[in-house]
Formats: C-alpha cells, structure tokens, sequence
C-alpha cells in the first residue's frame, strides 16, 4: 500500500503522457460527456425544482372559503376553527382580495383596471394540514352560509402526476447516461491501453503487477469524467441563471429553489457521479481490452 | 538456477522452436546461447520469461516450475530477472532515469534506494551525464545502454539478454558485452543470445551453448 501511495507522483505524470499521446481524441470524448452530464444536470433541476414546488405548496396548504355576504363571517370562523386540521383562519377582504391579484398578475395587473368596481368578494382563507384536506373542504361546505370552497387539490395533483413522470424520465434518462458514460470511458480507455500496449508489455515483462500497470488509466478515466461533469455543472449554472432570470420577470408566481443550494446539489451529484462512471467506465474498459 | 529436460517447444502449426533441449545452467555463470536466425535463441529466452508456455518436457527457472508456474508466481519471477533485448523496450516520452526506475517502482524498495541505484547502474553502463534525456533522443547503443542499466539496477538474479548488439555496430557491441561480462563478477547469472560469434570466441569463463533448428548441438566451457 504504501508503495502504491509513493508512486503517486509516477501515476500523475502517466496520466498526463497518456492524456497528451492522444491529445485531440481525449479533448473530443471530454467535451462528448460533458454535454451528457449537462442534460442529466438539466433533468436534476428540473426534478429539484418541482419537488420543491410540490414542497412549498403542501407546506402553504390552504383553502378559500367564499360565503354569503349576508352572513357573519365570524360565526363561521367560530365553526371553521372546531374542524380538526384547520390551523389558521385570515379573513381577507374585497380589498386585500384584489391586491393580491394584481400581485399575482405582475406586469398583466392592468387587466383589472377595465373593470368599473372590484370585482373580487371577500372570502375566508384557512391554512390546513394537506393531508385531512378532504374532510376539511366536506365539512366547510356542510357549513350554513358557505356558498364555495375553493381548494388546489387539482394543481397539487397535477404537480405531482408531473413529478412523477419527470421522476420515470429522469430514471430512464440517467441509465441512459450512465450507460453512454461507461461506454466512451470504456472506449477511451481501452483505446489508450491499445495505443500502450508496448510499454505495457515491457512492464509484463519486468514483473509490474496488474494494479502498478492500470491505475494510471484509471486514473486518466476518472479524470476524464470529472472534468466532463465540472464542465457540466459550469454550463448549467449559465442556462439555469438564465432561467431563472427569465421565470422570475415573467412568471413571478413560481416557486423555485434557492438557486445556489440548487447549484451546489448539482456540483455534488456530478462530481460523486462522474468518479463512480468514470471509475467503472475504466475498469470496464481495461477488463474488456485484449492483450496478447 | 536454470535447469530443463527434454524442453520443447511446438507452435500450433506443428513446426518447433526448441526440441529436446536438456540443459543445466548453475549460478552465477556467463552463458552464451548462439545459432542462426530461427535456431531457437529466442524461444529459449521466451520460455524463460514466461512469455511462451513449454510444451513438453520440464523446465526450472530460479526454483519456478514453468510447466506449472501461476500468473502470481510468473510475476515474482520475472522481478528476479533483469530482462535486456535486441529493440530495447524502454518507454519513449520518458527520460533516461524513469525508465531505468520504472522496473522498481513496484518492487518493495525505498524511494531514496531507488534513485541511488538507478544513478549507479546509469554510471556503471556510462550514461550518468545523460539522466535527464529522454530516450527517443538518444542513439542506439545509448539505447541499450539504459535498457542494461534498467536490468541491473533492481540487482537481479538472473540477467538474459536477447540478441543485445543485434541493432549495434561493432564498437557498441564490444561496449555491451564488455557490460555484461562485468556482472558476472558480481554472482550474477547472465545469458546472453547472440548471433554474432566472432565477439565472443574470446570471452573468458564462460559457457557457449549452439543451438540449432531448435536442438541443442553442442556445449563447451570457455576457461582462462
């Protein structure tokens, strides 16, 4: 072991004579992976950001309760506040109603003004535990003077059935990579030991081990990948900052992740992953290489 | 040290590279192996090495048995040996001194050891002015040179040369048996195939082997 770690200076200067003997076909296969891990790293932050979605919007789990205006609202906030799971109960007016519309609207709020008088009534907003939603929303409308209650199931539920498509996609997709990751580093592996064969003879011939004569391929594959998943992870961080610059002037409503932890996920899911294809890429690549 | 009976040698198309050779060779001598081209020479050193399995009859090398010898023990083997040949073998793209430390870096030697005996043995075969250069600049006898250096410097039981001047003119030749000579002074066992007997008809204390379509022809000891 400890004369595996002396040679460590010898496996680096491999590398670097390994990586420069093919220099062009090497720069080629990086740039290869490195758009194959920039679309797993696309599919990641999609997958982040609507899990986080679904998060935010479970944890901001609420119903609307609209009500005759002829009633008192607060006898039914008195009911409303005896239904187990009902948490918070605001009483939002006309007013408040509005205003939050035109918040939600942004740069389209100037569609209200063709209305002559507001045209939002006031309602009840209760904050609820997501998962007693259904009783709650049944026992809201079995209240006397409740005309409506609105809830987002619907969204919720399509928010989800999409996570679970991009979860499936993702899932096919990220074999798919890992499959065409193995396969190049195979390739520029088993390459690189082709174009060695001499000197790896040679070194058969002076008794080198197995592990003295591989490693710095090894080595070049995890390199190799790592670089390919850095020089990923630099691209996504341009589309996504693009991205989000573009959702947050347009689409103002959409919750996204904190754009450096998403980041910072990615940087770290692509770099354990590069090292693990890259490493097995290798392995595969010297196992599958014959040398007579 | 090296011992066969009745070695043989048969390709898969059926003609033979050694047959019948029966041969004792104790520590610490100086052998030739000399015969044309397609005689056997290399075939002979290729069974030693381990790159060639025998077909018939036995073979011994430094208490290995070849006829049964696993990959790990070839391994061990060949760390005993200090390999020469006629096209050199080094690693071009790397200098002089990592050429002759890549045959020990996986030997349990320290790296302090390491390059004091490689500085030594690029001294002994004249090339300590040379450390730094890189192989592919340097001229064929310089070539072998190295490779010798390389051979001896993880101080080998057995040295086999294949064919060493084959790639030399005469003066580097003399130079490189003059080498070889000289490691018999220090107990080691060196075999050395060549075709080129006018060079080594004087060559004292040493065991001349001809081998001739693959059989021994004879055998004699030069002395003093």
């Amino acid at each position: 072991m400890i004369k595996r770690i002396s040679n460590t200076k010898y496996y680096l200067r491999e590398v670097s004579t390994l990586l420069k003997r093919d220099l062009s076909t090497n720069i080629l296969s990086i740039l290869s992976l490195g758009f194959i891990f920039f679309i797993i790293s696309l599919v990641i932050s999609l997958g982040i950001s609507s899990q986080f979605m679904i998060d935010e919007i479970s944890f901001q789990a609420q119903i609307s309760i609209y009500y005759n205006e002829n009633f008192d609202p607060n006898l039914i906030k008195d009911e409303l506040k005896i239904i187990p799971g009902v948490n918070v109960i605001n009483y939002i007016n006309s007013e408040e109603a509005n205003a939050r519309m035109q918040e939600v609207l942004g740069s389209d709020k100037r569609i209200l003004e063709l209305f002559d008088h507001n045209p939002f009534s006031p309602y009840l907003e209760v904050f609820i535990e997501l998962d007693q939603l259904d009783e709650i929303v049944q026992k809201s409308k079995d209240i006397h003077g409740v005309e409506l209650v609105r809830d987002n199931q619907e969204v919720l539920d399509k928010l989800k059935n999409l996570l679970n498509i991009l979860t499936v996609l993702g899932v096919f997709i990220f074999i798919a990579i890992s499959v065409a990751t193995l396969v190049i580093t195979a390739h520029i592996i088993r390459q690189g030991v082709y174009i060695n064969k001499e000197a790896i003879a040679t070194l058969k011939l002076l008794g080198a081990p197995s592990y003295f004569i591989y490693i710095p391929f090894v080595i070049n594959g995890i390199f190799m990948t790592l670089l390919a998943g850095i020089g990923s992870v630099v691209l996504v961080y341009f589309s996504n900052s693009y991205i989000y610059s573009k959702i947050s002037g347009v689409l103002p409503f959409i919750i996204l992740p904190k754009f450096s932890a998403l980041i910072l996920t990615l940087v770290l899911f692509n770099g354990i992953i590069s090292i693990i294809l890259g490493f097995l890429g290798s392995i595969l690549g010297i196992k599958t290489t014959k040398l007579k | 040290m090296i011992k066969s009976r009745e070695l043989s040698l048969q390709y898969k198309d059926g003609t033979y590279g050694l047959k019948n050779v029966s041969i004792e060779i104790p520590k610490g001598e100086l052998v030739f192996i000399t015969g044309p081209s397609g005689s056997g020479k290399t075939s002979f050193v290729k069974l030693i090495l381990g790159m060639e399995k025998l077909t018939h009859g036995d073979l011994f090398v430094l208490d290995y048995n070849m006829k049964s010898i696993t990959d790990k023990e070839l391994v061990k083997l060949r760390q005993s040996i200090g390999p020469i040949f006629q096209d050199f073998k080094l690693l071009d793209g790397r200098s002089v001194c990592d050429n002759v430390l890549v045959g020990m870096r996986f030997l349990n030697i320290d790296s302090g050891t390491m390059y004091e005996k490689a500085l030594i043995a690029l001294e002994k075969v004249g090339l300590s002015h040379k450390v730094h250069s890189r192989v592919e600049n340097l001229s064929y006898g310089e070539k072998q040179r190295v490779a010798i250096a390389r051979a001896i410097a993880r101080n080998p039981k057995l040295i086999i040369a294949d064919e060493p001047t084959g790639n030399l003119d005469k003066k580097n030749s003399i130079i490189i048996f003059d080498l070889l000579k000289s490691f018999k002074a220090e107990d080691t066992t060196v075999i050395v195939t060549t075709h080129a007997t006018h060079l080594i008809k004087d060559i004292k204390d040493s065991l001349h082997i001809q081998v001739e379509d693959g059989k021994l022809k004879y055998q004699e000891v030069i002395n003093d």
